[in-house]
């Protein structure tokens, strides 16, 4: 919003006056005249406002209109080629300007300007001067019948040939606009005679005429005539008008405008000047006669806001920025001490618990390893008295076998429940028939086998070695040689497994 | 606008980048606040969860305590922890022969030497082997010695092996001689109390 606060002025030989604009709001400085007071006091209020940029609406006589239709180019062509038109048409003219209206739909398709010139501004120059001097940044000047263009697109005007009659500070202007864009306008200025009401039809029919001799209006088009005048003097030119039917005719009322230009009737009604400088203050300027040189200030003006918009923005997103990042640390270090008073409530309650252990040396995990360890090398071994049982049932069934000795082992490591057991032993009543010797160790092993918790039985030590490898020697006894045989000893190795309880 | 009049913007220009520098200053500033909030906050979660591990792990000990406590205590008071005691051990074996009937007995005690890393499980536990050679005159008394000396016994042992053996002419004899040997080795184990008592 601040960047579209602006001065609107609007200067016509006699005076100049002053619009404060900014959307929605307006301020009416007041009017000065061309004496040297008018111009003092403007330039004291110039003075306040010199931070604001400026738009100067033109309304004089010495103005001039021509359109022209140039090829389409762009860029720096485009601006060679309108310099040059520019200074063609309007010679040494320093306030000119073009605007490119719209763009030729058959042909070559060329573009089809408006030019426009201030033919003589010895009277703007003290206004301009004042502007300079206070380094106001000027950022336009256009003519009047732009600003009324503006006013007719707020009125919804949607006929496309119309003659707007604007009667202001005594005069009168006659502005031609096709299809809501100006191609023509002139002023009858208040000293004439023409200025009388009655002669404001002939005014307009003579315009009429010019318009289509200059081809500018086709000759089968119907104007459209627009009565504007808040002192109220053009309305009884509107009868002999629609008299004609190249005319159609109709009066614009203060109320209707105020209401499409958002303006109250009675300011309007006091300041009637206001109506074009608040219909083009808002827009883009179209029209533009100010001299490069003369809008440097604005230039200035416009990279100095520029930057000072990007500092602001930049400003503010730091700002915003920093500060969320440091709510959003806050809010971290808030969490950090909710933490902190958790790991604390956790340690006092650890302490107590620690608290209500009993003195010892040891960790309560080797306390129970300990225990543990103990239970596992505590546990029942295999019964004894159940091992010596199923080797003397074995043995109890044969007779002529000896146990000379019995020895038994078992692992620490599980499974403690089972037992390797070495028997030796030997044959008692051996004839020298080791054949017959082996069937009873067989015997012997086959009832091992078949006792209880006994699970595997092998041969460990042989009477007699039979293998082809080795040397077998011996000896045969007679049938009553019995005591002169030898011992027959052999060894057994067995697997014990006692019965899960 | 085309080309800027730097000449007149110095302060406009001034302006903005001081308002850069400050926004980059600011923000820097305040992101560097986040890191160090955000890893003082990471520190934060992993001292608490500590502490919750260790108040899990006090709940645990206290559970242990309650529940291995009065058999660990029993364990000391029987000799199973802390050094070994041999003379008790000695003074078992020969009350169990006594007891059992039997007719005397040889002892070895071999110096005291580490368990296996697998039966020890971390612990301090020590194994002493002690060999015994008695005579006896029928086979149950062996499981009769071992099952008064495993009532008598001060301490944690394991029979690991026994050898009967025929003395002399098997030959019958009414008398009431003992023929026959009995040799065991057993294995005594002490754990040495370690210290770290309460956390």
């Amino acid at each position: 919003m601040i960047f579209t606060h602006r001065l609107i002025l609007l200067a016509t030989p006699r005076h100049i006056g002053v619009l404060d604009w900014r959307p929605g709001q307006m301020h009416w400085l007041g009017e000065f005249s061309d004496h040297v007071t008018g111009q003092a006091a403007f330039r004291k209020l110039i003075t306040r406002y010199a931070h604001l940029p400026v738009l100067l609406v033109i309304d004089t006589v010495d103005e001039d209109y021509r359109s022209e239709i140039l090829p389409h180019v762009q860029g720096r062509a485009r601006d060679e080629m309108l310099a040059r038109k520019l200074k063609q048409v309007f010679r040494n003219a320093r306030f000119t300007g073009s605007w490119l209206q719209a763009r030729e739909t058959g042909g070559r398709r060329d573009d089809r300007y408006l030019l426009a010139a201030l033919t003589d501004t010895d009277w703007l120059l003290p206004w301009l001067s004042v502007l300079h001097r206070e380094q106001v940044p000027l950022y336009g000047i256009t003519p009047l019948a732009m600003a009324c263009q503006h006013m007719l697109n707020k009125l919804k005007v949607q006929e496309t040939h119309v003659l707007l009659a604007y009667r202001l500070n005594n005069s009168l202007r006659l502005s031609y606009y096709h299809n809501g864009l100006l191609r023509f306008s002139r002023l009858i200025s208040g000293e004439t005679p023409t200025q009388l009401p009655g002669n404001a039809a002939d005014e307009i029919a003579k315009t009429q005429l010019y318009l289509t001799g200059q081809r500018i209006l086709p000759r089968e088009a119907r104007l459209h005539v627009l009565l504007l005048d808040p002192s109220g003097q053009l309305d009884s030119a509107q009868a002999p008008l629609n008299a004609d039917p190249a005319f159609s005719t109709r009066l614009i009322d203060l109320s209707h405008l105020g209401h499409a230009l958002h303006i109250p009737d009675a300011f309007l009604a006091v300041t009637p000047d206001i109506a074009p400088l608040a219909a083009i203050a808002g827009e883009a300027i179209q029209l533009n006669l100010a001299p490069a040189e003369l809008m440097q200030r604005h230039t200035e003006f416009r990279w100095r806001r520029n930057l000072h918009a990007a500092a602001g923005v930049i400003g503010l997103a730091g700002l915003l920025m920093t500060a969320a990042f440091w709510l959003h640390a806050q809010d971290l270090n808030n969490q950090i001490d909710q933490l902190h008073q958790q790991q604390h409530h956790t340690r006092v309650r650890h302490q107590a618990i620690v608290a209500t252990f009993p003195l010892q040396t040891v960790a309560p995990e080797q306390l129970a390893q300990t225990v543990s360890l103990a239970q596992q090398l505590n546990a029942p071994q295999p019964d004894a008295v159940k091992l010596l049982a199923a080797i003397g049932q074995a043995m109890d069934a044969s007779p002529d076998i000896t146990l000379d000795a019995l020895a038994w082992e078992h692992a620490l490591d599980p499974p403690r429940r089972e037992v390797n057991i070495d028997l030796d032993a030997s044959l008692t009543k051996f004839d020298g028939n080791y054949r017959a010797a082996m069937q009873r160790i067989e015997g012997l092993m086959n009832r091992l086998r078949a006792a209880p918790g006994i699970v595997d039985v092998n041969l460990r030590n042989s009477p007699v070695n039979t293998d082809s490898s080795s040397t077998l020697t011996g000896k045969t006894f007679g049938p009553n040689a019995s005591s002169e045989a030898p011992a027959v000893n052999f060894g057994l190795s067995v697997r014990y497994r006692e019965a899960s309880p | 606008m085309k080309t800027p009049p730097f000449a007149v913007l110095k302060l406009s220009i001034l302006l903005a980048v001081i308002a850069l520098a400050l926004t980059t200053v600011g923000s820097l500033w305040s992101w560097r606040q986040v890191e160090i909030a955000s890893a003082a906050l990471q520190q934060a979660n992993s001292e608490l969860n500590a502490a919750r591990k260790q108040l899990d792990l006090s709940h645990q000990q206290k559970q242990l305590i309650a529940t291995h406590l009065d058999a660990y205590q029993a364990l000391k008071a029987r000799g199973f922890i802390g050094a070994e005691n041999r003379l008790a051990w000695v003074e078992a074996a020969q009350q169990a022969n006594r007891d059992t009937g039997l007719y005397g007995l040889d002892y070895r005690l071999t110096p005291q030497v580490a368990s296996p890393a697998a039966l020890a499980q971390g612990l301090k536990l020590g194994q002493t082997s002690m060999t015994l050679i008695f005579p006896i005159l029928v086979e149950t008394d062996l499981p009769r010695f071992l099952a008064a000396l495993k009532q008598r016994a001060p301490g944690i042992f394991d029979v690991q092996r026994c050898k009967l053996s025929l003395q002399g002419d098997p030959v019958f004899e009414a008398i009431n001689q003992p023929r026959m040997l009995a040799e065991c080795e057993l294995l005594w184990f002490t754990i040495a109390e370690q210290a770290g008592g309460n956390p």
